[in-house]
This record gives structure tokens, sequence and C-alpha cells, in this order.
């Protein structure tokens, strides 16, 4: 039976959701830049085609540029906050991952349970110097992904999990 | 069929020879069957008896303008035809036969197959999840069997060994898990429960369920003598009267009797009668795909064994497909109690567990779940509790299958859940034993469920916006995949973290314990064959 009265209280350095005392680390404000680009990609030649399209047959068309734009905003908007939301510890012996406001995640993924790491970065994110580190466990729903590391730090962080996944490696 | 001369452990052997002919078995089959009938139609319009089969058409148009029925219409060449055919199939079975080979030796099972496009396949003993042994209705016809080795992987992370005799292929078997349970870990099960190796090795005889032959009886090459078997001691088995009456008791059935009851009481009303029955052709499908669904429950789960084969669970189960899955007790990554609503009156629990590498399986059968207990009592539940879980004494299950309300051992939501969880907030709970951590949940269909500490793989929490605004989260407990994800919703902020903080502790402590005993991975992993005993480099089985 649990004892009643392992009841840890809250400790200083208690992963928590949100706040706390650990040195949390944010992720490169680049990762912003390169989403933000995306959207402009996706977003700019649709927003062309409807100004064209209004100018040309009818003006009712630049109500959708406007929702279009307002949409833009919005998101754009909401890639800086998704973007500052991300933040990541090492401890001892996990690596904790924490993402998302309105809808906030956070993992906790045991150095020993490592079975790969992946880094990532397409060419946008190659340019902007940043990649993306992906950590996949035995279990397909509980690895975790820490986008927006700058490269170098991505691959120091991945020969540091590799070692630590090899020293405290357990068994599935 | 004879199989070559017997050879030793570690050398390359061959499948059964008919295997070829039951894995393409049904296509063959029918395919043989229709060019038959087609012969068969011709060799008599030959003989001028067509006029009698093609009754009315035109004797000439047997032929018709295609020239290989022309050509074969023909009582001769028909035969030629057909012994050609038959010969090419013989020939690429024999030749795939040839070709596929397996080996079990330096710490690994490998299979190679193919001619054109090689496969070789190897899985490591110490990374063996459960061993099954599948045997559809020709293969029982036959005395055949496949062994199934299941590894913890991706999709297709199964080394399968289609067919072998059915002796050898229980010899085979039991060889894969002695070597395999070497590497025993923590688990659910305490050290002092599962004992030495020691245990595994006992000469007691083996009471045969399905009275099969002793592996040793038709020359099996692989052990050279009876194995060391663990004692298999049943531990029950479910009545298939009772499996049919819970496979109807199910969530889709009960919803479809209920559309049909109202359909019949419509139909009497003569108002809306028509329109009742002008939904009948609409619900027919989903009935179909309902019923279908579970006549395949009932044949999976039909015959149901469970035995205790030293530290491992056996269940053997299926009406048609005869499976036996032979699981270690340190490979079960969850369990799950779960009593559907229905069940509820008659008291009925099903017992499932997560295993690295089955669940995912892609043969045959899309997802075959791990059934430990497909329908049972609580006592029935509780035994099979017992038997694979020692480690969580008793009282912490009743806890958790029944338990309700405050309960100084379990934590669980507070009054604040009681919005989302207006039923349920009292009951759901966490509670941490020894080994594990258990989780209770639902009201309605109620759930316990056990993760080893030493088997959780990660742990997540989270909150939606709705939570956020109440001060709630959700903690996940992550084993590797299968049919049980354990979930606690709902749990206050504070109380959440402390959960994290808790059981991340435990599991940090249970990694630790286990990993003196751990198998080495790089960069030759040999851990698990004791070489000392073994100096010529190859394992051999061990003898008494």
């Amino acid at each position: 039976m649990a004892d009643p009265t392992s009841v840890t209280p809250t400790r200083p350095n208690a992963v928590t959701l949100r706040g706390g005392h650990l040195p949390w680390r944010p992720v490169s404000p680049m990762l912003a830049r390169v989403r933000l680009i995306t959207l402009g990609i996706v977003l700019l030649p649709l927003v062309v085609a409807t100004v064209v399209v209004g100018l040309l047959v009818t003006r009712w068309v630049l109500l959708g540029t406007l929702a279009l734009v307002l949409l833009g905003g919005w998101v754009a908007w909401l890639i800086g906050r998704q973007v500052s939301a991300i933040s990541w510890v090492e401890l001892d012996e996990e690596i904790v991952i924490r993402k998302g406001r309105l809808f906030r995640s956070l993992v906790s993924v045991p150095y020993g349970r490592l079975q790969y790491v992946d880094i990532q970065s397409g060419p946008l994110a190659r340019a902007n110097g940043i990649a993306s580190c992906e950590i996949h466990t035995a279990s397909p729903e509980s690895g975790g992904s820490l986008p927006g590391l700058p490269v170098a730090e991505a691959e120091a962080l991945r020969s540091r999990l590799a070692a630590r996944g090899e020293a405290q490696r357990a068994g599935l | 069929m004879t199989e070559p001369v017997p050879e030793p452990s570690g050398e390359w052997q061959r499948l059964h020879p008919l295997s070829p002919l039951l894995r393409g078995g049904v296509v063959l089959l029918a395919i043989l069957g229709y060019a038959a009938s087609q012969l068969f139609d011709n060799f008599l319009s030959s003989f001028g008896f067509g006029d009698i089969v093609l009754d009315g058409a035109p004797a000439d148009d047997t032929g018709g303008g295609d020239p290989f029925e022309q050509a074969v219409a023909h009582p001769l060449l028909a035969l030629v035809v057909l012994a050609v055919f038959l010969g090419l199939i013989a020939l690429v079975n024999w030749v795939t036969w040839r070709f596929a080979r397996f080996r079990v030796g330096g710490g690994q099972v490998e299979l190679r197959q193919g001619v054109l496009f090689r496969q070789h396949r190897q899985v490591r003993l110490e990374r063996v999840q459960a061993v099954e042994l599948s045997r559809p209705l020709l293969a029982r016809a036959l005395r055949l069997a496949r062994v199934v080795v299941q590894s913890a992987g991706g999709s297709d992370s199964t080394l399968t060994l289609s067919f072998l005799d059915l002796g050898r292929a229980e010899a085979l078997r039991e060889h894969l898990l002695e070597l395999a349970g070497r590497t025993d870990e923590a688990s659910l099960v305490p050290a002092e429960a599962v004992g030495p190796e020691g245990s595994l090795t006992s000469s007691l005889p083996r009471p045969d369920a399905e009275g099969a032959p002793r592996p040793d009886a038709e020359g099996a090459p692989l052990p050279h003598a009876p194995l060391p078997h663990a004692p298999l001691r049943p531990v029950l088995e479910v009545p298939n009267g009772r499996l049919f009456v819970a496979t109807i008791l199910h969530g889709s059935t009960i919803v479809l009797g209920a559309l049909v009851l109202f359909g019949l009481i419509g139909a009497g009303v003569r108002s809306v009668g028509p329109l009742a029955l002008a939904g009948i052709p609409a619900l027919l499908p989903v009935a179909l795909g309902i019923g279908w669904g579970r006549v395949k429950e009932l044949l999976t789960h039909g015959n149901f064994h469970l035995a205790q084969a030293g530290t491992a669970v056996r269940v053997q189960e299926g009406l048609t497909d005869l499976r036996t899955t032979t699981i270690p007790f340190h490979r079960i990554q969850a369990l799950e109690l779960v009593q559907p609503l229905w069940w509820r009156p008659v008291g009925w629990w099903r017992i499932r567990v997560n295993v690295a590498g089955s669940g995912s399986q892609g043969e045959g059968e899309g997802q075959r779940e791990t059934t430990l207990l497909p329908v049972g009592t609580l006592d029935d539940a509780r035994l099979v509790l017992s038997v694979v879980a020692p480690g969580v004494p008793a009282a912490a299950w009743d806890g958790a299958v029944l338990g309700d309300g405050p309960d100084p051992a379990w934590r669980g939501q507070t009054a604040r859940a009681r919005w989302l969880d207006p039923l349920s907030w009292r009951r759901n709970a966490w509670s941490d034993v020894t080994s594990a951590v258990l989780l209770r949940t639902g009201r309605l269909t109620r759930r316990a469920v056990a993760v080893p500490h030493a088997r959780i793989q990660s742990l997540t929490v989270s909150q939606g916006w709705l939570e956020s605004r109440l001060g709630l989260a959700t903690v996940h407990v992550i084993p590797a995949p299968g049919p049980v994800s354990p979930v606690l919703a709902h749990l206050d902020t504070a109380r959440a973290e402390v959960f994290l903080a808790e059981v991340c502790e435990r599991a940090r402590s249970a990694r630790r314990r286990s990993e003196p005993t751990r198998a080495p991975l790089a960069p030759d992993p040999s851990g698990l064959v004791d070489w000392s005993r073994h100096p010529q480099g190859t394992p051999e089985p061990e003898r008494p």
C-alpha cells in the first residue's frame, strides 16, 4: 500500500505546468520567424489572388482579403505566443518539455527510455540556423519534439541525450 | 514429409515442407478448384457431353473464340496443362521452401527467406517480448503450427516462422522463452516471488493441454533432449457459454437490440409502420458489421485457457485459429481491469495487458490485443492478478476495482472536478504500491490500471482551456503501446504536479533497481547467454 505520508509538498524545484524555479530554457526566437515566413508563403498568394479578383471582377471579394489579413494577423499573434510558451529543461534523469498556453502540455521523458533522437531542419529552418529535435521512446505517443533549437545546440543536445541514454539505459 | 537429419542447435534449419502450401493455402485451393472445374467442364464437353452441360446453347460455342479454351478443350492437353500448372506451383513452393531457413544461436533468432527479394531478419533474444504459437484450421489438420516471435519495435517487428511441425514449434517456443527469460528485470513480480533461474527448471512432467506430442516425439532437431520445462499450472478457463453471453452483452449489440425493439414496436403502430420497415435495409449493413465483430470476438477468445509456466503466463485461445501466447511476467508493460456498464449486473471483468510488439501485429487479423481474461467474475480476475501481478497486494486491487470515496491510500480528484466528472470524481484516483502505480477511473465503466514503475516510458501532463479555468490538469502515464492507455483526468493542477514528481521519482528508483540485471547493449549485446557455460560460443538448451 502507498503510505499517505508520502504526499510530498511541491518542492521549490518541482516540475510544474507553469512558472517554477527550474532553469527552463526557451527555444530560439528564430522559430517564430520561420513560422511567420511559412505563414506568409501560404497566405500571400491567396491575398494577392483575392485582391486581383476583387479589382477585376467584383469588389466584394476584397472582403475575403480583409478576412485573410485578419486571419493572418491572428495566426501571427498566436505564433508569437506559442513559440514563447515552448520551454524545456534537462534534469538529472529526465528531459522535460512544456508547450502551449491555451492548451498546455508537459512531457517528461527519462533519458533511459530514449530509443532514438532525430534532428530535422528544412531549408527555411536551416537558413535561419535552427533545427528541431525529436525524441522517441518505445511508445509512439510519448515522444516529445523540441522545435526551434539553434543547430549547434540541437547537435549538442543530441549527443548529451545519447550519452545519458546510454548511461542510464533501462530495459523495455 | 520427413525432416532432414536432425541438426544441432545453432545450425540453419528449414521450415516444414508443407508450409508454402499452407501459407498460400486458401488462395491456392481456390485457384485449383476453379481450374479443375473449368477443365472438367471442357473435359466433359469434348466427349460430347457439352450439350448436356450447356443445355440449350449451341455445342459449337463451347470452345468459343478463345484460343486457350480451344487448346484446353482436348482432354489430354487439359491434363497436361493441369500437370504443368501443378508442377510449376510445386517448383515455386519447393524453391521458396529451400530458401527459407532459420536458426537460433548466438543469442538471437534469425530468419532468412526470399529468392529474388532476400530478407534476413534477426531478433535478439533479450528483446523477445512474447512468443506465440498460432494454429489456423488447416494447420491444425496437418499438425503444424506457426511460431511468432514478438519483439518491441515498429509496426512490423515480429519474426514469423510459418510453419513448423507442432512438436518442433513447441520445443522452439520453450527454448526461446527459456533463453529469453534469463534477462529478468524488476517488474510487477517481486524478485523473491520469481525466484532464481532454478525455478524454471523443474522435473515435473508437463501436463499437455491439447494432447500434443512431447516436443521430442518427432525428431525435433532443436533440443537434443526434452527441455526442462517449467511445470504448466492451469490457472483458469473461461466457459464458452459465459463468453457467448458476454460477447452479446456489448454496447453495440445493446444499441442494435434497442433499435430493433423500437422498430418492432413502431412496426406495430399502423401510422409509423411503413417508416420502420423502410429503415430495415439501412440498418442491415450496420447489423452485419456488428455481428461480424461479435463473431470475431467469439472466435478469438473461445476455448480460453490460462496457465502459468514458471515466470510466464500462457494464454491459449481461439475457436478455429488456436493460438498459444506465452508472455513472461516481466514483459507485461501495463495491465487493465475493465468492467463495462452492461457487465455490472453479472459482475464480470476483463483483463487486458500491453505487451510490446503484440497488438500492433500485421499477420492476418488486424489489431490483436492481449487479453488475459476475456470475461470472468471478480474472483477469476483476482486469481489471474495473483498470478501475473503478485507484487500488488490484493487489498490495493480491491481498492482499485471497487473503491470509491475518500481513502487514505488513494489520492485523486477533488470537488473541483465534479463539473467535468459529475459521477466519478470521488472514484478517479491513483495509488502507489511498492512496484506499480495504480489508477482507478470510471463510475459506469469501471477501470483499474496498473503500470509497473519500471515500465513507465514517460509521463505527460496536459491542460486544456476549460481545465485551465477550473485549475485542473490531466496526467497520462505512458507505457509501451497496447490496448491499455492509462490516464487520470482532471486532477487539481498542484496535485497533478505532485503525481508527476512522485511517479517520476518512483520510476527513477525502479529503473535504477533494474539496472544491474539489464542487458548490456553496445557494442555486441551478449549478456543474454552465459558464455562461461557455453565456451564454444553456441548457446545450447539447458539439460536437466
